[in-house]
């Protein structure tokens, strides 16, 4: 019986061997099935005010590509997880992508997960188009495979700034002040573009800091008001934009208000309602009521699923154009269907055009920064109203 | 040739004296068993992929997390809400030394477990005078300070940002090497079970459980109450902040949201799960913990060619599964994972005669 207690064992361990041994391994790269994408979203999160439209915007992107049939013929495949905006949540994420999953390509969300997921992207040489346009993220050096995709959140900064210094008819410098909430996102322009500022001669009088998910924001605004800001420049997402403009209404500030990319779009009127009349927008990506040619891809799209184009945002818009640019450089990389093939692939795009979507995109092998244009739009009567064409601080 | 069911460990042993009775493996068939435990967490590395490899090692760094946890609540009965923020101690402490003092990962591991033992034993500092609820408030005070300074002591933290860290190397290995992590990481935390396990039949082991049991009894047994609830402290804090550093060297980001008040009631959930006061348990109520979230993911990715919106709603499920599970575990195994395990081992090791 002695005996028998070994084979037993032996018998078991060899079991659990089998067992662990089958549902282990994650698949290599193929040449053959899908072209496998990650997806990091946040879709219960702070920002999944505006993350849960932009996922919406890749997926559909993903699903009108396979409709025409895929890339090079191959079907693409989205894989994608909810972090919640959790920078640890985030790190498993990219680890089951690119461990488990064996994606190609990834298409992330945030500042903070982004900036700590860098050296491991650079490292496993995984093409990465985040939702964020962090200056950081633009360091070639740093980061060989992050790509912007719109003008950096610093960049958008100082556009909206030289707009104000070349509109000023006021006297002396103009004031401006910063609302931005304390994340790596909302810190991330702030410096830079107080230096700007500096430079051009206008004058910063202040930060205030929001929270993404605040609902209340007088005692900052009536900071602001004590201040005179003329400015005010408002990096978040929508929810914290209207907190802002809502309390600013209350307490009858004069400030004009500019929000960066995210603190920019129509949940901000829907939120804010009279409160957003006049609020400035910093807008890379196109409005789906506006009528640039790649609209209409877009509109057939979702006429054969039902849906119409009314209903999206322009956060959709903007998950869409990510999730082209990602897959144009998975076109141009041809059968090289790996991070350096892709990697080159994007950067051979040369003023690429997005219908209209978006600024042209260029990248080069020194440079990832998609563009440094963008629109500026005021609220009139409900609804984002263009005032300037393309512009750039530079 | 003595005739018995092969997964008996313990049938037909008579101990004749006090040693043998305590000793760590008490027969041969329970050391063959660990051996084999052993080798097959040695193997581990070949037998999975690499992801499963990395939720290994973060079951792992829970486990040591957890383990300290229950050194403190299962063993010595004093409530900790804070343990997350210890362990966040821990991580910003090898984070600042290795980033900024440019300390080798080796010696800053140690002082961090230091550096959240001082601390845990500081805010353990009212347990002398204060019991449950009251405890579990002081407690949370640590939290909400710790999480405070976490975000305002930039120059050492980052603020919001945090820390971001190379990952440490041990001589020609380097730990951003999954399986060089995986034997590292393993090693730490089986030292820590371990060590608990024989703690927990030491001297300082039975003080803990008599100040649990009643407190004054063992002050009138010439327990020093102050001294142990003390060392219960300063041990428990001392595992978190070892797990909270191998944590950083995990993701390499040391940020303050990974170590909020909800942490904290993930690691209590963690012991109540596992079983309280039973190292083991909390051992088996880490790997639960943290493979539950994961396990879900993979249903709603499963689910997502069926019902789309299952995805929002599963990662939205998640808090209050974990409060259904708890919930569910209180009412009818209160001791937890470990009890249940016991229980299955006992109908396979009593059958065919269950009693």
């Amino acid at each position: 019986m002695q005996r028998y207690r070994w084979l037993i064992l032996a018998v078991m361990v060899l079991g659990l061997v089998v067992v662990a041994g089958c549902g282990g391994k994650g698949a290599a790269p193929s040449a053959e099935g899908p072209i496998k994408i990650g997806g990091i979203f946040d879709l219960t999160g702070a920002t999944s005010d505006v993350g849960v439209p932009y996922a919406e915007g890749v997926r559909a992107y993903i699903d009108y590509v396979n409709q025409h049939g895929g890339i090079n013929g191959r079907k693409v495949e989205l894989k994608e997880i909810d972090y919640a905006y959790d920078k640890n949540r985030a790190v498993e994420a990219y680890n089951r992508l690119v461990k488990q999953e064996r994606v190609i390509a990834i298409l992330g969300w945030g500042t903070g997960d982004t900036e700590a997921l860098k050296s491991m992207i650079a490292a496993d040489k995984i093409p990465y188009i985040s939702g964020s346009y962090a200056e950081s993220l633009a360091d070639i050096k740093t980061c060989p495979y992050n790509f912007l995709v719109a003008a950096s959140y610093s960049d958008q900064a100082k556009a909206a700034l030289k707009w104000i210094k070349d509109n000023w008819k006021g006297q002396g410098p103009p004031k401006v002040a910063f609302v931005y909430n304390d994340t790596p996102f909302g810190r991330s322009p702030i410096d830079d573009a107080k230096k700007f500022a500096k430079e051009i001669g206008i004058e910063v009088v202040g930060d205030e800091i929001v929270g993404l998910t605040a609902l209340d924001a007088t005692p900052q605004m009536l900071d602001l008001k004590n201040k005179g800001a003329d400015f005010a420049i408002v990096q978040g997402t929508s929810n914290l934009a209207a907190t802002t403009l809502k309390d600013a209404k209350k307490l009858g500030l004069k400030t004009q208000f500019i929000g960066l990319n995210w603190a920019a779009d129509e949940k901000v009127i829907k939120l804010a309602g009279p409160a957003a009349e006049g609020y400035i927008g910093v807008i890379p990506f196109a409005f789906p009521y506006d009528n640039a040619p790649g609209l209409k891809t877009i509109k057939e799209y979702l006429a054969s699923k039902g849906q119409k184009l009314e209903d999206k945002n322009q956060k959709f818009i903007q998950g869409w154009v990510s999730a082209m640019i990602m897959l144009e450089g998975v076109k141009r990389a041809g059968n090289n269907l790996t991070g350096e093939g892709v990697r080159k692939g994007l950067e051979s795009l040369k003023d690429f055009d997005t219908g209209g979507l978006s600024a042209p995109i260029t990248f080069t092998a020194t440079s990832h920064r998609g563009t440094d244009r963008i629109r500026l739009a005021r609220v009139e009567n409900g609804k984002f109203v263009y005032i300037t064409d393309w512009i750039s601080c530079r | 040739m003595r005739l018995r069911f092969p997964w008996t460990t313990n049938c037909g042993l008579f101990f004749t004296r006090y040693e043998e009775d305590q000793a760590f493996l008490p027969s041969r068939a329970a050391k063959i068993k660990v051996l084999c435990l052993f080798a097959l967490l040695l193997a581990l590395p070949w037998l999975v992929g690499p992801y499963p490899l990395r939720i290994a090692s973060q079951v792992a760094i829970m486990a040591l997390g957890a383990v300290g946890l229950n050194l403190l609540t299962g063993f010595a009965g004093q409530i900790s809400v804070g343990h997350a923020a210890f362990m966040g101690v821990g991580a910003y402490a090898v984070g600042a030394l290795t980033t900024k003092l440019g300390l080798s990962f080796w010696l800053a591991l140690p002082l961090g477990g230091l550096a959240a033992a001082l601390v845990g034993a500081f805010f353990g500092l009212p347990s002398l005078r204060l019991k449950g609820l009251y405890l579990a408030i002081a407690t949370l005070a640590a939290q909400v300070i710790l999480d405070f300074a976490f975000v305002r002591l930039e120059p050492i933290t980052g603020g919001a940002a945090g820390l971001v860290l190379t990952p440490p190397s041990l001589g020609p290995l380097s730990l951003a090497d999954d399986t060089v992590f995986y034997y590292v990481t393993l090693a730490l935390t089986m030292a820590g079970v371990i060590f608990a396990l024989n703690l927990s039949r030491s001297r300082v082991g039975r003080a803990f459980m008599a100040i649990r049991d009643r407190d004054l009894a063992a002050a009138m047994l010439g327990v020093d109450l102050f001294g142990y609830k003390l060392r219960a402290f300063f041990l428990s804090s001392f595992y978190a902040g070892l797990a909270g550093g191998m944590l950083a060297a995990y993701t390499r980001v040391v940020t303050p949201e990974q170590f909020t008040l909800d942490v904290s009631i993930q690691f209590l959930a963690m012991i109540v799960i596992g079983g309280l006061g039973d190292v083991l348990g909390s051992v088996y109520g880490a790997a639960f913990v943290s493979l539950l979230p994961i396990a879900l993911s993979y249903l709603a990715q499963a689910l997502q060619g069926v019902l789309p919106q299952m995805v929002n709603l599963l990662s939205a499920c998640q808090t209050a599964l974990f409060g259904l599970v708890i919930i569910l575990f209180l009412i009818f195994e209160p001791q937890g994972l470990a009890k249940l395990w016991r229980h299955i081992k006992d109908y396979f090791r009593l059958w065919p005669f269950s009693y």
